[in-house]
């Protein structure tokens, strides 16, 4: 319940500066008010993969972050997944929504670390994210998405993806989740993969293969203003 | 001294828990014969015995409720009062439906009426009536509890026996008309008889009648230990039609089953919930706990991660809930770190997990010991158990793009040339095939009847991307893809 001394004004479009000082006095309040829902200062897990570690510094916590790309694109991510679980001595998950994830790609010490939920449909998949999210216990989530047909992820709602970036603000944990297209409005960061390989790849060392890895990362406010570019144009 | 834990009208008892019902409303259990075997006391005022019809009990007392027996909930209560009696003594005998005796000779108790409240105190726990009975022989203790309100602890046999009508021990009804006809009612009058005389006139029947009645019997307890069952039932009246009914009693149940699993010293592993159906099916899931826990809430929320999403073919018609047993796993977490926040948290989520996409879908990957592809199982993971191992980079030592894997493979028509796949068809990818890389062959288990044997070969396939292929002797198959294009 709102204080006795909060005095709600009908701030409209015409003063907006009014309406951010009133909005930070209500998060303030909020706060206050609920100190387990506040935000917690969120770091960086480092991946090794030179692409990602330059553009944020890796993998941002308490966050979600879309990886859009191909087939190729989740699957290599999956080995930087485990690769940082590895490295950091952490535990995490991986929540798919199909089978597809292939576990003798990596060796097993690292695949001890990550909980593997097989869900079988996108709706079973969200839940489980929802469970992990709010579980909280582990450093790392991925969900994958990428070989989900088309016509089931636009049933997902948008506002999904806005309650999971307000979940894991608060438990630090990094989340990324690995679609076929840009589909998570939420995002404060979105990896963009196009890069496409030949057979030659398959004889190459996986680490040079990661260095290799051509990824474009924006940050939330960098794809904001292309997103308000595009409009303006229009 | 000797208790006997009783549980009086135990088949009504049985029939009425977990059914909140109006205590004073007369109510009677019907036999499978269609005879009364147990009724209520407001029953019993309105002329209903044990032993009569079923319908001549309605005409007698017209509100009569008739139940038929619940065998389900009678063997999980008597399962209940042995538990209950094991945690007092080890040496308890099962005496019969509802009661129990308890040496404790060697228990060194020294206040019996605080003994005897601490033991009515968890039977009410337990949702149960239940009543005492101490004295210094197990025919005695029986006597007592019989005898008792709430809990009877006899010091001196011989003033308690006196003042018991001679009915009270069961006598041979041959023996009880005669001493009827003498004029002899109670135990008093019975044992102020001279033993020698009444035993050299009518025999040695008689001689253990006396001595029962005296209260001097001795005899050894027939020694059972209770099985770790831990299983709750009920039948309903009506179908359900939505589950929160159901949470409602679950909750009951775990509650009960909890407290017992705390009596034994054990928590849950494994839960089997059953929903027998008003169309004659059953519904049967299984619960792996993977942090096994004796918390009721955790247990039920993973019993409601289930029935949220529970869809069902008719409406359930009974629940039956069995808990499997394990001893806790007690380990001291580490003094400065902890691998994971909350242990116990993450093991509910693990056993939510489960309960929404099955246990087999929910693990960490435990490569088989074979280099046939794809072989592996998912285990429980044991996060809150590890160390925090030295890890090494796993993905430096591998060679190429990781594969996705279709699962199962997809199966394909292959145009071979030069012994080597020039042009792929299958319902998923179809295409000429502009490079190649293998075969690379594997076998296994030859010395087996599942043997196994294959050739592998990675493609690229014309404007589709790259693909792993295997032939083996049904035929061509796509494992999965390392590369398609966008969509």
């Amino acid at each position: 319940m709102l204080p006795a001394n909060f005095q709600p004004s009908r701030a409209t479009d015409d003063d907006p500066s009014l309406l951010t000082g009133r909005l930070a006095a209500l998060r303030a309040l909020l706060h206050e008010k609920f100190p387990a829902g506040a935000v917690r200062e969120s770091g960086v897990l480092r991946t090794g993969c030179a692409a990602l570690d330059e553009a944020e510094g890796g993998l941002r916590q308490g966050a979600v972050t879309e990886l859009v790309g191909p087939s190729s694109a989740g699957a290599l991510f999956l080995a930087v997944a485990l690769r940082v679980l590895a490295r950091e001595q952490a535990f995490g998950a991986l929540v798919e929504a199909g089978n597809s994830f292939h576990p003798d790609a990596a060796g097993s010490s690292a695949l001890a670390r990550l909980l593997w939920v097989r869900c079988g449909e996108p709706r079973a998949a969200l839940k489980a994210v929802d469970l992990l999210l709010h579980d909280g216990n582990l450093r790392l989530l991925v969900l994958d998405l990428q070989l989900t047909p088309e016509r089931e992820l636009r049933r997902i709602p948008a506002s999904t993806w806005h309650r999971f970036q307000r979940v894991v603000e608060t438990t630090g944990m990094a989340f990324v989740i690995l679609t076929p297209q840009p589909m998570i409005a939420g995002a404060k960061t979105r990896m963009a993969v196009r890069q496409r390989w030949t057979l030659a790849a398959m004889r190459e060392r996986r680490g040079a293969l990661l260095e290799s890895w051509e990824v474009q990362v924006f940050a939330r406010r960098q794809f904001s203003a292309l997103a308000d570019g595009a409009r303006q144009s229009a | 001294m000797y208790a006997v834990l009783l549980l009086p009208e135990f088949r009504l008892q049985a029939a009425r828990r977990f059914r909140d019902l109006d205590a004073a409303a007369p109510v009677a259990v019907v036999a499978e014969d269609g005879k009364i075997c147990a009724c209520s006391a407001a029953a019993a005022a309105g002329g209903v015995r044990a032993g009569m019809p079923g319908v001549q009990g309605l005409a007698r007392c017209p509100a009569l409720q008739l139940w038929p027996r619940a065998g389900a909930a009678e063997q999980a209560v008597q399962q209940a009062l042995l538990e209950l009696a094991d945690s007092l003594s080890p040496e308890i005998e099962a005496t019969g439906e509802g009661c129990c005796t308890l040496d404790l000779r060697r228990s060194g108790t020294a206040d019996w009426n605080a003994w005897c409240a601490a033991v009515l105190a968890r039977f009410t726990a337990l949702e149960l009536h239940g009543k005492v009975g101490i004295a210094p022989n197990p025919d005695l203790a029986f006597l007592a509890a019989r005898r008792a309100d709430s809990f009877l602890v006899v010091q001196a046999p011989p003033s308690f026996l006196a003042q018991l009508a001679i009915a009270e021990i069961d006598p041979p009804p041959h023996l009880h008309a005669l001493l009827r006809d003498w004029g002899v009612h109670t135990l008093g009058q019975f044992t102020s008889l001279p033993r020698g005389d009444l035993a050299d006139r009518l025999g040695p029947e008689m001689d253990r009648l006396w001595q029962r009645a005296s209260g001097q019997t001795e005899r050894l307890l027939r020694l059972v230990r209770p099985a770790e069952e831990f299983r709750e039932s009920c039948d309903f009246e009506h179908a359900l039609e939505t589950v929160e009914p159901l949470l409602f009693l679950l909750r009951r149940f775990l509650d009960q089953l909890t407290l017992r699993l705390a009596t034994a010293h054990r928590v849950a592993a494994r839960m089997v919930l059953t929903l027998p159906l008003d169309d004659g099916t059953a519904h049967e899931h299984v619960f792996s706990v993977p942090a096994p826990t004796g918390d009721a809430e955790v247990l039920l929320r993973i019993l409601h991660t289930h029935l949220a999403d529970l869809r069902l073919a008719a409406h359930p018609a009974g629940l039956r809930l069995q808990i499997d047993p394990v001893c806790p796993d007690h380990q001291q977490l580490r003094f400065f770190e902890s691998p994971l926040r909350d242990p116990q948290r993450f093991g509910e989520t693990l056993a939510r997990l489960s309960a929404l996409v099955g246990v087999e879908n929910v693990g960490v990957v435990e490569l088989a010991d074979s280099h046939r592809p794809d072989a592996f199982r998912l285990v429980a993971p044991q996060f809150h158990h590890r160390a925090n191992p030295a890890g090494e980079p796993a993905a430096d030592l591998a060679v190429g793009l990781p594969l996705r894997r279709y699962r199962p493979p997809l199966s394909a028509a292959v145009r071979v040339l030069r012994q080597a796949p020039a042009e792929v068809s299958s319902a998923a990818v179809s295409g000429r095939v502009v490079a190649r890389l293998g075969p690379y062959r594997a076998s296994g288990a030859w010395w087996e009847s599942e043997q196994w044997s294959m050739e592998e070969w990675d493609v690229e396939i014309e404007s589709r991307g790259l693909f792993r292929l295997h032939q083996e002797p049904s035929g061509w198959f796509i494992d999965g893809c390392y590369d398609t294009g966008l969509r």
